[in-house]
Protein backbone atom coordinates (compact mmCIF):
# COMPACT_ATOMS: atom_id res chain seq x y z
CA UNK A 1 0.00 0.00 0.00
CA UNK A 2 1.19 3.73 -0.77
CA UNK A 3 2.11 6.40 1.60
CA UNK A 4 -1.39 8.43 -0.20
CA UNK A 5 -3.89 5.29 0.32
CA UNK A 6 -3.17 5.72 4.40
CA UNK A 7 -3.05 9.36 4.40
CA UNK A 8 -6.17 10.05 2.27
CA UNK A 9 -8.63 8.15 4.08
CA UNK A 10 -9.46 10.72 7.07
CA UNK A 11 -10.83 7.82 9.10
CA UNK A 12 -7.51 5.84 8.78
CA UNK A 13 -5.52 9.05 9.90
CA UNK A 14 -8.16 9.32 12.94
CA UNK A 15 -8.13 6.24 14.26
CA UNK A 16 -4.08 6.56 14.35
CA UNK A 17 -4.15 9.43 16.22
CA UNK A 18 -6.48 8.18 18.33
CA UNK A 19 -4.55 4.92 19.19
CA UNK A 20 -1.70 7.52 19.58
CA UNK A 21 -3.51 9.08 22.15
CA UNK A 22 -5.14 6.41 23.85
CA UNK A 23 -2.84 3.64 23.93
CA UNK A 24 -5.01 0.73 22.90
CA UNK A 25 -8.68 0.59 22.50
CA UNK A 26 -11.44 -1.73 21.34
CA UNK A 27 -13.40 -1.60 18.15
CA UNK A 28 -16.81 -0.91 19.78
CA UNK A 29 -15.03 2.02 21.49
CA UNK A 30 -12.79 3.11 18.20
CA UNK A 31 -15.87 3.00 16.35
CA UNK A 32 -18.09 5.24 19.15
CA UNK A 33 -15.03 7.68 18.80
CA UNK A 34 -14.70 8.22 15.41
CA UNK A 35 -18.58 8.18 14.96
CA UNK A 36 -19.04 5.70 12.55
CA UNK A 37 -20.76 2.36 12.70
CA UNK A 38 -18.93 -0.99 13.60
CA UNK A 39 -18.01 -2.42 10.03
CA UNK A 40 -17.04 0.97 8.92
CA UNK A 41 -14.30 0.77 11.36
CA UNK A 42 -13.58 -2.76 11.45
CA UNK A 43 -12.94 -2.33 7.64
CA UNK A 44 -10.35 0.39 8.17
CA UNK A 45 -8.62 -1.30 11.19
CA UNK A 46 -8.16 -4.49 9.02
CA UNK A 47 -6.25 -2.44 6.55
CA UNK A 48 -4.06 -0.65 9.30
CA UNK A 49 -3.33 -4.40 10.74
CA UNK A 50 -2.48 -5.74 7.14
CA UNK A 51 0.02 -2.66 6.69
CA UNK A 52 1.46 -3.68 9.86
CA UNK A 53 0.89 -0.11 11.25
CA UNK A 54 -1.56 -1.96 14.13
CA UNK A 55 -1.48 -4.62 16.00
CA UNK A 56 -4.53 -6.60 17.77
CA UNK A 57 -4.67 -8.80 20.92
CA UNK A 58 -7.73 -11.15 21.85
CA UNK A 59 -8.56 -11.38 25.84
CA UNK A 60 -11.46 -13.68 25.30
CA UNK A 61 -14.22 -11.71 23.11
CA UNK A 62 -12.15 -8.67 23.53
CA UNK A 63 -10.31 -7.33 21.11
CA UNK A 64 -7.79 -4.46 21.87
CA UNK A 65 -6.23 -3.13 18.82
CA UNK A 66 -2.68 -0.77 19.42
CA UNK A 67 -0.15 1.32 17.50
CA UNK A 68 2.53 -1.34 16.24
CA UNK A 69 5.70 -0.23 18.18
CA UNK A 70 7.88 -2.34 16.55
CA UNK A 71 7.01 -1.03 12.83
CA UNK A 72 8.78 1.65 11.13
CA UNK A 73 6.08 3.14 9.44
CA UNK A 74 4.40 3.26 12.50
CA UNK A 75 7.24 5.07 14.37
CA UNK A 76 6.99 8.03 11.09
CA UNK A 77 3.27 7.80 12.06
CA UNK A 78 3.82 9.05 15.26
CA UNK A 79 6.45 11.17 15.07
CA UNK A 80 4.37 12.92 12.31
CA UNK A 81 1.67 13.24 14.60
CA UNK A 82 3.83 14.41 17.44
CA UNK A 83 5.56 17.05 15.51
CA UNK A 84 2.02 18.42 13.80
CA UNK A 85 0.37 18.81 17.19
CA UNK A 86 3.29 20.48 18.65
CA UNK A 87 3.61 22.43 15.57
CA UNK A 88 -0.31 23.67 16.37
CA UNK A 89 0.01 24.44 19.80
CA UNK A 90 2.85 27.05 19.09
CA UNK A 91 0.63 28.66 16.41
CA UNK A 92 -2.09 29.17 18.55
CA UNK A 93 -0.32 30.06 21.78
CA UNK A 94 1.64 32.56 19.58
CA UNK A 95 0.61 36.79 20.05
CA UNK B 1 -1.24 43.75 55.85
CA UNK B 2 -1.37 40.36 57.36
CA UNK B 3 0.55 37.54 56.40
CA UNK B 4 -0.48 33.94 56.17
CA UNK B 5 1.24 31.98 58.56
CA UNK B 6 0.27 27.93 58.93
CA UNK B 7 1.09 25.65 62.20
CA UNK B 8 1.58 23.23 59.04
CA UNK B 9 5.11 22.11 56.95
CA UNK B 10 2.63 19.70 55.50
CA UNK B 11 -0.58 18.72 56.27
CA UNK B 12 -0.73 15.88 53.68
CA UNK B 13 1.09 13.81 56.08
CA UNK B 14 -2.46 13.67 57.93
CA UNK B 15 -4.74 12.66 55.17
CA UNK B 16 -5.96 9.71 54.81
CA UNK B 17 -4.38 8.23 51.71
CA UNK B 18 -0.83 9.00 53.30
CA UNK B 19 1.07 5.98 53.80
CA UNK B 20 3.50 6.68 56.10
CA UNK B 21 6.92 5.48 56.19
CA UNK B 22 7.34 4.20 59.82
CA UNK B 23 4.47 2.52 61.75
CA UNK B 24 4.75 2.87 65.04
CA UNK B 25 4.02 -0.52 67.04
CA UNK B 26 2.84 -2.48 63.54
CA UNK B 27 6.70 -3.14 63.12
CA UNK B 28 6.01 -6.82 63.81
CA UNK B 29 2.78 -7.51 62.13
CA UNK B 30 4.67 -6.07 58.98
CA UNK B 31 7.47 -8.47 59.08
CA UNK B 32 4.89 -11.33 59.65
CA UNK B 33 3.46 -9.77 56.24
CA UNK B 34 6.87 -9.78 54.50
CA UNK B 35 7.32 -13.26 55.54
CA UNK B 36 4.24 -14.54 54.32
CA UNK B 37 4.94 -12.88 51.11
CA UNK B 38 8.40 -13.98 50.89
CA UNK B 39 8.22 -16.65 48.16
CA UNK B 40 6.98 -13.66 45.67
CA UNK B 41 10.52 -12.18 45.60
CA UNK B 42 11.88 -15.74 45.64
CA UNK B 43 9.78 -17.68 42.91
CA UNK B 44 6.82 -16.06 42.47
CA UNK B 45 5.52 -18.56 39.74
CA UNK B 46 5.50 -21.36 42.14
CA UNK B 47 3.60 -20.38 44.77
CA UNK B 48 0.47 -18.72 46.16
CA UNK B 49 -0.40 -16.77 49.71
CA UNK B 50 -3.88 -16.19 51.16
CA UNK B 51 -3.62 -13.83 54.16
CA UNK B 52 -6.65 -12.00 56.36
CA UNK B 53 -5.63 -9.32 58.18
CA UNK B 54 -8.33 -7.97 60.92
CA UNK B 55 -9.09 -5.36 63.56
CA UNK B 56 -11.26 -3.17 64.80
CA UNK B 57 -11.79 0.97 63.15
CA UNK B 58 -8.62 2.77 62.83
CA UNK B 59 -5.77 -0.32 64.27
CA UNK B 60 -4.23 0.46 60.64
CA UNK B 61 -5.15 -2.78 58.54
CA UNK B 62 -4.78 -0.23 55.35
CA UNK B 63 -1.99 1.47 56.18
CA UNK B 64 -0.13 -1.86 57.22
CA UNK B 65 -1.22 -3.89 53.98
CA UNK B 66 -0.20 -0.21 51.74
CA UNK B 67 2.87 0.21 53.10
CA UNK B 68 3.58 -3.61 52.29
CA UNK B 69 2.90 -3.18 48.81
CA UNK B 70 4.89 -0.30 48.57
CA UNK B 71 7.78 -2.18 50.13
CA UNK B 72 7.14 -5.24 48.79
CA UNK B 73 7.03 -3.88 44.61
CA UNK B 74 10.27 -1.76 45.45
CA UNK B 75 11.90 -4.17 46.36
CA UNK B 76 11.11 -6.17 43.89
CA UNK B 77 12.04 -3.87 41.15
CA UNK B 78 15.31 -3.80 42.51
CA UNK B 79 15.90 -7.54 42.21
CA UNK B 80 13.59 -7.46 38.58
CA UNK B 81 10.77 -9.53 39.53
CA UNK B 82 7.56 -8.65 38.36
CA UNK B 83 5.56 -7.94 40.79
CA UNK B 84 2.02 -5.54 41.42
CA UNK B 85 0.15 -4.65 44.51
CA UNK B 86 -3.39 -3.93 43.69
CA UNK B 87 -5.29 -2.55 46.64
CA UNK B 88 -8.41 -2.22 46.27
CA UNK B 89 -11.86 -1.30 48.88
CA UNK B 90 -14.38 -3.52 47.79
CA UNK B 91 -16.62 -1.23 49.48
CA UNK B 92 -16.12 1.68 46.98
CA UNK B 93 -16.96 -1.04 44.42
CA UNK B 94 -20.55 -2.03 45.87
CA UNK B 95 -18.35 -5.50 46.79
CA UNK B 96 -18.96 -6.42 43.14
CA UNK B 97 -16.23 -9.06 41.92
CA UNK B 98 -16.59 -7.52 38.23
CA UNK B 99 -15.87 -4.21 39.28
CA UNK B 100 -12.78 -5.20 41.46
CA UNK B 101 -11.67 -7.26 38.84
CA UNK B 102 -11.91 -4.42 36.43
CA UNK B 103 -9.77 -2.36 38.49
CA UNK B 104 -7.52 -4.76 38.88
CA UNK B 105 -7.47 -5.50 34.88
CA UNK B 106 -7.41 -1.59 34.53
CA UNK B 107 -3.68 -1.58 36.32
CA UNK B 108 -2.03 -3.36 32.67
CA UNK B 109 -4.94 -2.26 30.42
CA UNK B 110 -6.36 1.41 31.56
CA UNK B 111 -9.05 1.35 28.46
CA UNK B 112 -10.31 -2.21 28.46
CA UNK B 113 -13.77 -2.24 27.90
CA UNK B 114 -16.18 -1.59 30.39
CA UNK B 115 -18.81 -3.86 29.23
CA UNK B 116 -19.42 -7.04 27.56
CA UNK B 117 -18.13 -9.96 29.46
CA UNK B 118 -19.21 -11.90 32.61
CA UNK B 119 -16.71 -11.55 35.70
CA UNK B 120 -16.16 -15.24 35.64
CA UNK B 121 -14.80 -14.33 32.04
CA UNK B 122 -12.77 -10.80 33.24
CA UNK B 123 -10.92 -13.28 35.83
CA UNK B 124 -9.51 -15.41 32.69
CA UNK B 125 -9.04 -12.09 30.95
CA UNK B 126 -6.73 -10.85 34.07
CA UNK B 127 -5.08 -14.47 34.48
CA UNK B 128 -4.23 -14.33 30.49
CA UNK B 129 -2.78 -10.53 31.12
CA UNK B 130 -0.62 -12.12 34.22
CA UNK B 131 0.96 -14.64 31.89
CA UNK B 132 1.61 -12.55 29.15
CA UNK B 133 3.16 -10.18 31.12
CA UNK B 134 4.88 -13.30 33.36
CA UNK B 135 3.72 -11.21 36.25
CA UNK B 136 2.64 -12.13 39.51
CA UNK B 137 -0.06 -9.79 41.69
CA UNK B 138 -0.58 -9.56 45.02
CA UNK B 139 -4.30 -8.13 45.22
CA UNK B 140 -6.06 -6.69 48.58
CA UNK B 141 -9.37 -6.80 49.19
CA UNK B 142 -9.79 -4.42 51.81
CA UNK B 143 -13.55 -3.82 53.80
CA UNK B 144 -13.90 -7.77 52.08
CA UNK B 145 -17.12 -7.49 54.53
CA UNK B 146 -18.88 -5.58 51.39
CA UNK B 147 -18.08 -8.64 48.60
CA UNK B 148 -18.83 -11.54 51.17
CA UNK B 149 -22.27 -9.25 51.68
CA UNK B 150 -22.36 -8.35 47.93
CA UNK B 151 -21.64 -11.65 45.82
CA UNK B 152 -21.52 -14.41 48.41
CA UNK B 153 -19.67 -17.67 48.33
CA UNK B 154 -19.34 -18.12 44.75
CA UNK B 155 -17.53 -15.35 44.25
CA UNK B 156 -15.02 -15.93 46.90
CA UNK B 157 -14.95 -19.03 45.95
CA UNK B 158 -13.50 -18.20 41.90
CA UNK B 159 -10.65 -15.93 43.70
CA UNK B 160 -9.34 -17.98 46.28
CA UNK B 161 -9.46 -21.47 44.60
CA UNK B 162 -8.02 -20.15 41.14
CA UNK B 163 -4.57 -21.83 42.18
CA UNK B 164 -6.50 -25.40 41.97
CA UNK B 165 -7.81 -24.50 38.67
CA UNK B 166 -4.69 -23.90 36.88
CA UNK B 167 -2.36 -26.67 38.50
CA UNK B 168 0.44 -27.27 35.47
CA UNK B 169 0.36 -23.24 34.90
CA UNK B 170 2.23 -20.41 36.47
CA UNK B 171 0.90 -19.30 40.21
CA UNK B 172 0.15 -15.21 39.10
CA UNK B 173 -2.50 -13.89 41.88
CA UNK B 174 -2.17 -14.21 45.77
CA UNK B 175 -4.81 -12.55 48.09
CA UNK B 176 -4.60 -10.37 51.42
CA UNK B 177 -8.39 -10.16 52.85
CA UNK B 178 -9.22 -6.72 54.96
CA UNK B 179 -11.91 -7.53 57.49
CA UNK B 180 -13.00 -6.12 60.83
CA UNK B 181 -14.12 -9.22 62.24
CA UNK B 182 -13.39 -12.97 61.16
CA UNK B 183 -16.93 -14.19 61.72
CA UNK B 184 -17.12 -12.18 58.38
CA UNK B 185 -16.53 -15.62 56.36
CA UNK B 186 -18.08 -17.57 58.52
CA UNK B 187 -20.73 -17.43 55.82
CA UNK B 188 -18.83 -19.00 53.46
CA UNK B 189 -18.92 -22.65 52.93
CA UNK B 190 -16.26 -24.63 54.65
CA UNK B 191 -14.07 -25.43 51.58
CA UNK B 192 -13.78 -21.41 50.84
CA UNK B 193 -13.35 -20.78 54.75
CA UNK B 194 -10.54 -23.42 54.54
CA UNK B 195 -8.62 -22.09 51.72
CA UNK B 196 -8.42 -18.43 53.12
CA UNK B 197 -8.22 -19.07 57.10
CA UNK B 198 -4.77 -20.17 57.28
CA UNK B 199 -2.91 -16.89 57.66
CA UNK B 200 -4.81 -14.22 59.82
CA UNK B 201 -3.10 -11.41 61.48
CA UNK B 202 -5.02 -9.99 63.90
CA UNK B 203 -4.54 -6.17 64.74
CA UNK B 204 -5.28 -5.37 68.75
CA UNK B 205 -6.88 -1.96 69.36
CA UNK B 206 -4.41 0.46 70.20
CA UNK B 207 -3.07 1.80 73.97
CA UNK B 208 -3.90 4.96 74.80
CA UNK B 209 0.56 5.28 74.91
CA UNK B 210 0.99 4.14 71.22
CA UNK B 211 -1.57 6.15 70.37
CA UNK B 212 0.12 9.34 71.31
CA UNK B 213 3.54 7.94 69.80
CA UNK B 214 1.48 7.02 66.50
CA UNK B 215 0.19 11.23 66.60
CA UNK B 216 3.62 12.19 67.50
CA UNK B 217 5.15 10.71 64.87
CA UNK B 218 2.35 12.18 61.94
CA UNK B 219 3.07 15.37 64.19
CA UNK B 220 6.40 16.00 63.42
CA UNK B 221 5.66 15.15 59.51
CA UNK B 222 2.97 17.55 59.66
CA UNK B 223 3.34 20.84 62.40
CA UNK B 224 6.28 22.95 62.25
CA UNK B 225 8.61 22.28 65.31
CA UNK B 226 7.66 22.63 68.54
CA UNK B 227 4.01 23.55 67.19
CA UNK B 228 1.62 20.55 68.75
CA UNK B 229 2.51 20.68 72.30
CA UNK B 230 2.66 16.86 74.52
CA UNK B 231 -0.32 17.53 76.14
CA UNK B 232 -2.21 18.36 73.08
CA UNK B 233 -0.89 15.31 71.85
CA UNK B 234 -2.13 12.96 75.04
CA UNK B 235 -5.68 14.73 75.02
CA UNK B 236 -6.10 14.01 71.26
CA UNK B 237 -4.70 10.41 72.42
CA UNK B 238 -7.29 10.39 74.96
CA UNK B 239 -10.20 11.11 72.39
CA UNK B 240 -8.83 8.79 70.01
CA UNK B 241 -8.70 5.98 72.94
CA UNK B 242 -12.29 6.83 73.62
CA UNK B 243 -13.40 6.45 70.11
CA UNK B 244 -11.90 2.59 70.35
CA UNK B 245 -8.56 3.32 69.89
CA UNK B 246 -8.95 4.42 66.52
CA UNK B 247 -6.00 5.88 65.41
CA UNK B 248 -7.14 7.10 62.10
CA UNK B 249 -9.83 9.47 64.19
CA UNK B 250 -6.85 10.59 66.02
CA UNK B 251 -5.09 11.69 63.41
CA UNK B 252 -7.91 13.48 61.49
CA UNK B 253 -8.59 15.47 64.97
CA UNK B 254 -4.79 16.17 65.35
CA UNK B 255 -5.34 17.93 61.15
CA UNK B 256 -8.74 19.81 62.23
CA UNK B 257 -6.98 21.37 65.66
CA UNK B 258 -4.10 22.54 63.30
CA UNK B 259 -6.88 24.15 61.08
CA UNK B 260 -8.55 25.26 64.27
CA UNK B 261 -5.17 26.98 65.32
CA UNK B 262 -4.21 28.45 61.88
CA UNK B 263 -7.80 29.93 62.08
CA UNK B 264 -7.55 31.32 66.11
CA UNK B 265 -3.65 32.31 64.62
CA UNK B 266 -2.24 30.71 68.04
CA UNK B 267 1.10 29.56 68.33
CA UNK B 268 0.76 26.24 69.03
CA UNK B 269 -2.32 23.91 68.36
CA UNK B 270 -3.74 24.33 72.33
CA UNK B 271 -6.20 22.26 73.94
CA UNK B 272 -9.30 24.52 73.27
CA UNK B 273 -8.21 23.97 69.46
CA UNK B 274 -8.47 20.24 70.44
CA UNK B 275 -12.14 20.61 72.09
CA UNK B 276 -13.13 22.56 68.64
CA UNK B 277 -12.08 19.93 66.93
CA UNK B 278 -13.91 17.58 68.47
CA UNK B 279 -16.96 19.54 68.94
CA UNK B 280 -16.76 19.45 64.89
CA UNK B 281 -16.53 16.14 64.60
CA UNK B 282 -19.05 14.81 66.86
CA UNK B 283 -22.23 16.33 68.66
CA UNK B 284 -20.03 16.75 72.19
CA UNK B 285 -22.74 18.72 73.57
CA UNK B 286 -26.38 19.59 73.67
CA UNK B 287 -27.90 21.72 75.34
CA UNK B 288 -30.69 20.01 76.97
CA UNK B 289 -27.91 18.07 79.21
CA UNK B 290 -26.59 21.48 80.20
CA UNK B 291 -29.83 22.88 81.11
CA UNK B 292 -31.14 19.58 83.49
CA UNK B 293 -28.07 20.41 85.96
CA UNK B 294 -28.31 22.01 88.70
CA UNK B 295 -27.51 25.25 89.70
CA UNK B 296 -24.67 24.76 91.54
CA UNK B 297 -23.21 21.86 88.95
CA UNK B 298 -23.71 25.09 86.17
CA UNK B 299 -21.48 27.33 88.50
CA UNK B 300 -18.79 24.81 89.09
CA UNK B 301 -18.91 23.75 85.45
CA UNK B 302 -18.59 27.94 84.49
CA UNK B 303 -15.75 27.94 86.83
CA UNK B 304 -13.31 25.46 84.50
CA UNK B 305 -14.90 26.66 81.52
CA UNK B 306 -13.02 30.41 82.12
CA UNK B 307 -9.81 28.45 83.51
CA UNK B 308 -9.58 26.48 80.32
CA UNK B 309 -10.61 29.74 78.16
CA UNK B 310 -7.94 31.74 79.80
CA UNK B 311 -5.45 28.76 80.57
CA UNK B 312 -3.84 26.83 77.74
CA UNK B 313 -3.45 24.14 79.16
CA UNK B 314 -5.42 20.47 79.07
CA UNK B 315 -5.62 19.82 82.42
CA UNK B 316 -6.15 21.48 85.64
CA UNK B 317 -6.71 20.04 89.49
CA UNK B 318 -9.68 20.22 90.89
CA UNK B 319 -8.52 22.43 94.01
CA UNK B 320 -7.52 25.03 91.28
CA UNK B 321 -11.10 24.29 89.96
CA UNK B 322 -12.65 24.46 93.31
CA UNK B 323 -11.12 27.92 94.10
CA UNK B 324 -12.35 29.33 90.48
CA UNK B 325 -16.44 27.60 91.29
CA UNK B 326 -15.45 29.43 94.53
CA UNK B 327 -15.11 33.11 93.08
CA UNK B 328 -18.11 32.16 90.61
CA UNK B 329 -20.36 31.29 93.34
CA UNK B 330 -19.45 35.19 94.87
CA UNK B 331 -20.68 36.25 91.54
CA UNK B 332 -23.73 34.76 91.58
CA UNK B 333 -24.37 35.26 95.31
CA UNK B 334 -24.45 31.39 96.34
CA UNK B 335 -22.67 29.38 98.90
CA UNK B 336 -20.04 26.94 97.59
CA UNK B 337 -21.33 23.54 98.23
CA UNK B 338 -18.95 21.23 99.90
CA UNK B 339 -15.84 19.19 98.88
CA UNK B 340 -17.52 15.94 99.04
CA UNK B 341 -20.67 17.03 96.96
CA UNK B 342 -18.21 19.11 94.66
CA UNK B 343 -17.42 15.43 94.01
CA UNK B 344 -20.24 13.66 93.34
CA UNK B 345 -20.92 16.71 91.06
CA UNK B 346 -17.80 15.87 89.15
CA UNK B 347 -18.30 12.30 88.87
CA UNK B 348 -21.84 13.12 87.25
CA UNK B 349 -20.17 15.29 84.86
CA UNK B 350 -17.77 12.95 84.21
CA UNK B 351 -20.29 10.39 83.30
CA UNK B 352 -22.35 12.61 80.97
CA UNK B 353 -19.04 13.05 79.32
CA UNK B 354 -18.71 16.66 79.49
CA UNK B 355 -15.53 16.62 82.36
CA UNK B 356 -12.83 14.35 82.21
CA UNK B 357 -11.28 13.68 86.17
CA UNK B 358 -8.44 11.32 86.64
CA UNK B 359 -6.48 10.68 89.96
CA UNK B 360 -2.91 10.91 89.85
CA UNK B 361 0.00 10.60 92.15
CA UNK B 362 1.75 13.15 93.18
CA UNK B 363 5.21 12.47 94.64
CA UNK B 364 4.94 12.56 98.53
CA UNK B 365 2.07 14.44 99.02
CA UNK B 366 -0.10 11.81 98.11
CA UNK B 367 -2.86 11.94 95.37
CA UNK B 368 -4.75 15.00 93.58
CA UNK B 369 -7.29 15.14 90.79
CA UNK B 370 -7.16 15.87 87.50
CA UNK B 371 -9.71 17.71 85.87
CA UNK B 372 -10.05 18.44 81.89
CA UNK B 373 -12.67 19.55 79.07
CA UNK B 374 -12.03 16.66 76.94
CA UNK B 375 -14.59 17.48 74.03
CA UNK B 376 -16.26 20.69 74.58
CA UNK B 377 -15.34 24.04 73.64
CA UNK B 378 -14.40 26.20 76.93
CA UNK B 379 -15.73 29.39 74.68
CA UNK B 380 -18.86 27.72 73.61
CA UNK B 381 -19.16 25.91 77.20
CA UNK B 382 -19.22 29.41 78.59
CA UNK B 383 -21.16 30.55 76.45
CA UNK B 384 -24.24 28.47 76.66
CA UNK B 385 -23.38 28.39 80.72
CA UNK B 386 -23.88 32.04 81.08
CA UNK B 387 -26.93 32.11 78.45
CA UNK B 388 -28.75 29.28 81.16
CA UNK B 389 -27.92 31.13 83.91
CA UNK B 390 -29.36 34.41 82.67
CA UNK B 391 -32.34 33.18 82.16
CA UNK B 392 -32.32 31.43 85.53
CA UNK B 393 -31.63 34.74 87.25
CA UNK B 394 -34.65 36.34 85.91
Amino acid sequence: MELEDIFSSRLRMKTLKLLDKMHELNVSEIAHRLGVNYGVATKHLKVLEEEGIIQHKMFGRICLYRLNENSLKTKAIQNLIDVWEHANKQKTAAP
Amino acid sequence: MSYYRSLFKDETKLDINYIPYALPHRESELRLLKEFFSFALQSPEKMTQRVIITGDVGTGKTALSQRFGAEITHEAAKRSVNLYYVHVNCREYRGSLFLILQHAVSVFHPNFPKRGYSAEELLGMLMQMLDEEKAHIILTLDEFESLVENEGNEAVYKITRLPETRPDKPQRLSLICIMRELKVIERLDASTRSSLQSNIIGLQKYSKKQLVDILATRADLAFKPSAVPEDTLEMIAENAFSENGNARFGIELLWRAGKYANADEQYTVTAECVRKAVSSIVPAMRRSDLESLSLNEKLFLLGVARIFKQNKNASVTLAEAERTYAIVCEEFNTSPVSHTQLWKYLRGLTGSGILKAEVIATGTRGRSTIVSLPRIPASELEKELDNLLENEKT
